[in-house]
């Protein structure tokens, strides 16, 4: 696909997503019952862990294409796992926001130390290196290269993060929905979830692609501009 | 492969030998951990807690933060005529150069890891507890998988304009297992708890250096290619 296509495609995507936001807010305000012990702050459930979910594959997929950069030297796999990376610290942004303001009302505390909200907190900040080293080297290619090893470090090292502050503490909820017996969670609630998880994730997508898109219109002008002076 | 274990040889060799010649960095480090101890002392209230019960956690932010200031150096021994081009251009493969270096860097902090152990346990009147042994392992590996991240993110952060600004930024959201895990064991090893109760913690402690090591050895060659 050419970057037109993909910047096309990322519109399309995109779109979609802010019209499903609109979906995902009327079926959560209004069409999903309210759950019988928490009560109305469970409704933010229809928007933290979709966030979270996406922004882990953000970052996953900004882990895989920074290794795959360094093994196959393509550019784009750099403009992918730039724009990937950026994507997941908006996500991770919104889950770290939304998952205080539930736990202040259902925890009595703003923060806790609670594993999934620690992991994606230290995520955040691998991915802030990942930003800083990107932009202070004098040689962009060596940025490149930097924030590609930061990315694959911080990916290899997150199942001892996830077991070292499991073993620290935890209070989070139990899952709900992927478990050994099946869903838990009564049925609109669950459609609710899934409808949310995956307009987020097309969210995603459309923004991933018009970033990637932007990275390679970039690219091009610069080719062009030195042709013109050439 | 004995020659791959000469070539890191070498490299500690030489690290080695200039710091016992110039002995800047270990002084520095061995001041700033009395130092440390000093203001730690005081920055704890003894009507508050006891202070044994901080110590464990406090010598491993002294680590951390010594680690830090002698780990973020350690390209600079090469930074003067070319030296950093001399060693990559020199027949030993990027990981020996990579491992060399971290092992050199290892000896350094361990040292300075039981500086700061004795002055703690000085300063704040800690016994060494029941197993001298297993204290002793459990900074010895905490120590090893700080200067596996330290040395890869040393060499990241000395090719940034940042320099050593950026470096606690790499290296501290990583080092969450590696604190929680060795400051886990080191405290109830102080307080007198049986091994049997942290054996776990040294197992993670140890694959954790493992793995950081590992990922530094394949990774190095990408931060100082060119």
């Amino acid at each position: 696909m050419s970057i037109i296509g993909i910047r096309r495609a990322g519109i399309f995507l995109a779109a979609l997503g802010l019209l499903g936001l609109g979906v995902v807010y009327w079926m959560s305000f209004f069409w999903v019952s309210t759950e019988a012990s928490q009560g109305i702050v469970q409704r933010i459930f229809y928007v933290h862990p979709p966030a979270a979910w996406t922004s882990f594959l953000a970052f996953g997929i900004a882990a895989l294409t920074s290794g795959m950069y360094l093994w196959l030297r393509d550019e784009r796999l750099d403009w992918a796992a730039s724009s990937a990376a950026e994507g997941g610290m908006v996500f991770a942004t919104i889950m770290l926001i939304t998952g205080p303001l539930w736990g202040k009302i259902a925890w009595g505390t703003y923060w806790t130390w609670e594993p999934r909200l620690t992991l994606t907190l230290l995520l955040w900040f691998v991915f802030v290196g990942y930003f800083m080293v990107r932009r202070s080297t004098d040689n962009p290619e060596q940025g490149k290269r930097f924030s590609a090893v930061v990315a694959i470090v911080g990916a290899l090292l997150i199942p001892f993060i996830h077991l070292s502050v499991v073993w620290f503490r935890s209070l989070h909820p139990e899952p709900v929905v992927i478990t050994p017996e099946g869903p838990s969670l009564p049925g609109d609630m669950l459609t609710t979830l899934l409808v949310s998880v995956g307009v987020f994730t097309v969210l995603f997508l459309g923004l991933f692609m018009l970033r990637y898109a932007l990275e390679g219109i970039r690219h091009e002008l610069q080719v062009r501009a030195r042709r013109a002076a050439a | 492969m004995s020659l791959y274990l000469r070539q890191i040889g070498v490299i500690v060799w030489k690290d080695l030998l200039l710091e016992l010649r110039t002995r800047e960095r270990v002084a520095a480090m061995g001041a700033f951990a009395v130092l440390a101890g000093v203001l730690f002392n005081f920055s704890t209230d003894r009507s508050l807690v006891r202070p044994q019960d901080m110590a464990a956690g406090l010598i491993w932010m002294t680590i951390v933060f010594d680690g830090l200031l002698g780990v973020g150096r350690t390209f600079h021994l090469e930074a003067e005529d070319g030296a950093l081009q001399g060693l990559l251009m020199s027949p030993a493969p990027k990981d020996a150069i990579f491992l060399g270096k971290a092992l050199s860097n290892f000896v350094l902090l361990y040292a300075v890891a039981l500086l700061v152990l004795a002055v703690f346990m000085l300063f704040f009147g800690l016994g060494i507890g029941s197993s001298p042994a297993a204290v002793l392992l459990s900074l010895g590996l905490g120590a090893l998988g700080f200067v596996a991240l330290g040395t890869l993110f040393a060499a990241v952060s000395s090719g940034t304009r940042m320099g050593e600004t950026v470096l606690p930024i790499l290296v501290f959201p990583l080092l969450v297992p590696m604190v929680i895990y060795g400051a886990g064991a080191t405290g109830r090893l102080l307080a007198g708890r049986p091994v049997a109760e942290v054996a776990g913690n040294l197992r993670m402690l140890g694959a954790f250096a493992l793995v950081a090591l590992a990922a530094g050895a394949a990774l190095f060659r990408f931060v100082v290619e060119d």
